[in-house]
């Protein structure tokens, strides 16, 4: 008896799961790993050949499920149980890093020519400019004392509870970011007197609140901003966000769950900037607060680690008040799934500040709802004053906060743009132009090619 | 295809089962009773199935196995033949399959050999046709078994293609001898109990694979991949691995007996329990069973066993055991180093009572620290992992260590529990069916959200 009803329970359930993955719809995007999932592949008899259709196949299969999600959302659950925590107090994970992308060596795959193109940037500079770009050094008291735990992709998980904090390991040596100070350096060369260049390479949350535990498995992002700042040439600006954000490091200037800053750690770096390139900058008392609450961000989908999930926390964003009005104009690129662009649209008028629901993951993209385009914000500031802020999705914080400051704020990515970037310059008599990276994109000279790049479309 | 793909599992096998049962119908409507092969169709379908689930990684090698059943058919033929023509065929057949196996396996290694001796030989790339080393062993097994007389030669080429190609076995085994299955070949039955026990085995071996040995091999990838030691993370990463590759193995073979069980096929056991040996000797009694014995009917008997030149036909074993794992020097540095403390043990603890526990502690060490001799291609890393092992590392150990031992508590303590014979205490116990169907429906269920979560999982005797 016991036999039979074994095999009509299991026989049940196998059959079960080989109906949902067979006949219910397939899911096409993973809301929580933040990606499209694999496509049914197109068939050809040369991949029929070697293998690679029926390889594709599996990884469709397997990659497509029906409610992924959930069984992913499972999954770390089960992972999860295996662990146990004998301090009680707090731990730290520790996801193994990734470090095999060939761009991430202190050279990387620079092409001979543009290395050469670069080279003669190489300008001496002088040494009280230097030492006014000393970053101030800091040293965490917040977090110094946790215990640490690894997950995925290079990833450290810091605390427990609610104030789990995800933290990116990084690998960049002291030697590394020099192309991203030369390719600022050579926009000045070209740009000349009548514009201001600004270089701002933002840290990332790991340099504030890696505990002593891991530290040896990060290096120091205050040496590589150093050695960017110490070959940038005395005609651009350094802007030092670092020591800013170290004055504020027990602020919540970092999502927890998301490998961004926070709105709040944008609007100090922004202030910055503004005291650098002295314009007029507005406190937060001309803004609005607003929350997404429930917020998790990507370091769930990355680390696979739940207690992330476990630790919703707010994303809390600042939108200007009726002081300042402002339109926004949008070219939208479209791209492909390798992200080259394939279109783009022409501007149209569109809202800066997008709104998402209360636990919406992708909170992230309330400014100007992402990074494949170029933006335009005419604002009623009237002082001659029009910047540009090349960035990376961590320079997005950034704009909505330069309202007050200049009359014109355009946005461009280092990875969707197409046209000529000096045409651009002079077409928008733009006054002011600020690289606005993240240090892991800083430090890899595939960002600084890209720049390259702008100047030759 | 691999058992723990979710394709396999909930696209192929679910075909597989659906066309075996229509084959059944057919072979009972179709043929007629009184016709002593009752299995046509559905030797038919799982030849076709096997077929597929081959090509599905080697599209082209598969015309490779095609041929060399085709020529073990042949020869089989002729070694039943009378007369001098026998031995003949038997060696033709057996030098053939070794051919085979050298060029697709080896020969690239042997021109690296005689690189390293500065004559200048072009290596051939050639790719290693997945479970080659398994199936030209299984046809060696049936050519020796039809020479001796253990078993009549299959005159149907089709059950022949049927017993080599059977996907349950075909590319990380066990060994299936010939004789093992070949009175079952034409017919079989297939109780109720034989398929709840076969569908039982089947899901513990996907257990050990999808949820123990899976998580294991992030451990030891960890550790172990980047040749960067510290000691203790070396030997956790060891530990780590030394759990994987049993699970990960003997999870394959579970799968494997399970599924031939459900077919009406009792292969024998691949694995008991090599983590409670109390020697080397005893290990190998244990681990990989088809292959040692394979090893010790086929070769060091006819070679002469302990009767003639018995040190010589140890090391030909020992140093054929570690090159049928891989065309690589460690693996055959991995054989002799066991055939070497196989030898000790001989004149030595084999001899002499010691405490077991004595002996468990001493086989075990043993037997870890082979694995790392087998994990490492590459003998600098081989030489820096044995150099942090014993505390010769940049680092004692960092929180990485502390932190795989708690984060993953509880899947070490399975894992040695997992490595004890904790089945056997229950398999007389009352009602286990209830206790088997709970058992069963979380491996399933937990299997399915672990493998959607993975993006990578082969089995590690794939390679062999």
């Amino acid at each position: 008896m016991g036999k039979k009803l074994f095999i009509v329970l299991v026989g049940l359930l196998f059959g079960g799961f080989t109906v949902l993955f067979n006949f219910f719809p397939r899911s096409t995007v993973s809301e929580l790993e933040k990606r499209d999932l694999a496509k049914f592949p197109t068939y050809s008899g040369e991949k029929l050949a070697d293998g690679s259709f029926a390889k594709e196949i599996s990884l469709w299969f397997s990659d497509s499920e029906p409610y992924r999600d959930f069984f992913i959302s499972m999954s770390m659950g089960l992972k999860d149980l295996i662990r146990v925590n004998f301090s009680k107090e707090s731990s730290l994970t520790f996801h193994a890093p990734d470090m095999t992308d060939n761009d991430y060596s202190p050279t990387g795959d620079f092409g001979e020519d543009e290395a050469d193109e670069l080279m003669s940037e190489q300008t001496p500079v002088d040494e009280e400019t230097t030492e006014n770009r000393k970053l101030e050094e800091y040293q965490n008291k917040i977090t110094a004392q946790e215990n640490a735990k690894i997950a995925n992709a290079g990833i450290i998980i810091v605390g427990s509870g609610e104030n789990t904090r995800a933290i990116m390991a990084y690998a960049g040596d002291s030697t590394g970011g020099v192309k991203f100070a030369e390719v600022a350096n050579k926009y000045k060369r070209i740009l000349g007197d009548s514009v201001n260049v600004y270089c701002m390479v933002i840290p990332t949350s790991t340099e504030f609140y890696c505990p002593d535990a891991a530290k040896k498995r990060t290096k120091s992002q205050r040496a590589t901003i150093n050695n960017i700042f110490a070959n940038l040439s005395d005609s651009v600006t350094a802007v030092d966000v670092y020591t800013t954000l170290a004055h504020h490091a027990e602020e919540d200037i970092y999502l927890r769950t998301d490998h961004h800053w926070s709105p709040l750690g944008a609007f100090y770096a922004a202030r910055r900037f503004a005291k650098v390139a002295k314009v007029p900058f507005a406190d937060t008392t001309s803004y609005i607060r607003k929350v997404v609450k429930r917020y998790v961000g990507s370091m769930y989908g990355y680390s696979k680690d739940i207690s992330i999930k476990k630790a919703p926390e707010d994303f809390v964003f600042y939108v200007p008040d009726s002081t300042v009005t402002y339109t926004t104009t949008y070219v939208n690129y479209t791209v492909d799934e390798n992200y080259k662009v394939t279109n783009e649209s022409a501007p149209y008028k569109g809202k800066y500040f997008f709104d998402y629901k209360d636990g919406s993951g992708a909170a992230y993209c309330t400014f100007m709802g992402g990074d494949m385009k170029i933006t335009k914000v005419e604002t009623s500031t009237d002082n001659h004053r029009r910047v540009l802020v090349l960035k990376d999705s961590f320079g997005n914080a950034i704009p909505g906060y330069l309202f007050f400051s200049f009359e014109e704020v355009h946005v461009v990515d280092y990875r969707y743009f197409t046209r000529n970037i000096v045409d651009y310059i002079k077409e928008n008599k733009i006054t002011d132009v600020l690289f606005a990276n993240n240090i892991f994109s800083a430090y890899m000279p595939g960002t600084a090619r890209r720049y390259l790049k702008f100047l030759r479309n | 295809m691999v058992f723990s793909d979710l394709f396999f599992l909930f696209a192929f096998l679910p075909a597989f089962i659906l066309a075996y049962l229509a084959a059944g119908y057919a072979d009972r409507k179709l043929f007629s009773p009184l016709d002593d092969h009752k299995f046509k169709a559905r030797n038919l379908v799982t030849v076709i199935f096997s077929l597929i689930f081959y090509a599905w990684g080697e599209p082209v090698y598969v015309f490779l196995m095609l041929f060399c059943v085709f020529v073990n058919y042949l020869a089989g033929l002729g070694i039943e033949g009378s007369g001098k023509h026998r031995k003949l065929a038997l060696v033709l057949g057996i030098t053939l399959n070794l051919l085979i196996l050298c060029t697709f396996k080896y020969l690239g290694f042997f021109a690296e050999i005689l690189n390293g001796f500065g004559l200048s030989v072009a290596a051939p790339k050639i790719a290693l046709p997945i479970g080659i080393s398994f199936y030209t062993f299984q046809s060696l097994s049936y050519l020796v078994d039809v020479y001796r007389g253990q078993s009549p030669a299959q005159r149907r080429f089709w059950d022949l293609l049927f017993y080599i190609s059977m996907f349950p076995q075909l590319i990380a085994g066990p060994i299936v001898r010939y004789q093992t299955i070949s009175a079952n070949i034409k017919n079989r039955t297939v109780t109720t109990e034989d398929f709840a026990e076969g569908a039982y085995r089947f899901l513990l071996g996907l257990g050990k694979k999808v949820i123990l040995a899976n998580q294991l091999s992030e451990i030891s990838d960890r550790f172990l991949a980047d040749g960067n030691f510290s000691t203790a993370g070396s030997w956790i990463g060891l530990l780590a691995f030394t759990f994987q590759i049993y699970f990960d193995f003997s999870g394959y073979s579970d799968m494997a007996i399970g599924m031939g069980r459900c077919l009406g096929f009792r292969f024998n056991e691949n694995f008991d329990h090599p983590y409670t040996c109390n020697s080397i000797t005893d290990f190998w009694r244990r681990w990989h069973i088809s292959l040692g014995t394979f090893f010790r009917d086929y070769l060091y008997i006819p070679l002469g066993g302990n009767r003639r030149h018995q040190a010589l036909n140890i090391l030909i074993v020992w140093f054929l055991t570690g090159m049928w794992h891989g065309a690589s020097w460690n693996f055959i540095l991995w054989g002799l180093y066991f055939g070497v403390i196989v030898t000790i043990e001989k004149y030595t603890i084999l001899k002499y009572k010691i405490p077991s526990f004595i002996l468990h502690i001493y086989s075990l060490i043993l037997v870890v620290l082979g694995w790392g001799i087998f994990y490492f291609d590459d003998f600098g890393k081989l030489g820096s992992l044995f150099s942090a092992l014993f505390g010769n590392a940049q680092s004692a150990s960092d929180f990485t260590s502390w932190a795989a031992l708690t984060n993953n508590f509880w899947l070490w303590i399975a894992a040695i529990t997992f490595s004890l014979p904790v089945r056997k205490l229950f398999k007389n116990a009352r009602g286990k069916w209830i206790y088997r169907t709970v058992i069963s429906l979380l491996i399933l269920f937990c299997s399915v959200a672990l493998l959607i979560g993975a993006t990578n999982n082969p089995f590690l005797y794939f390679r062999f």
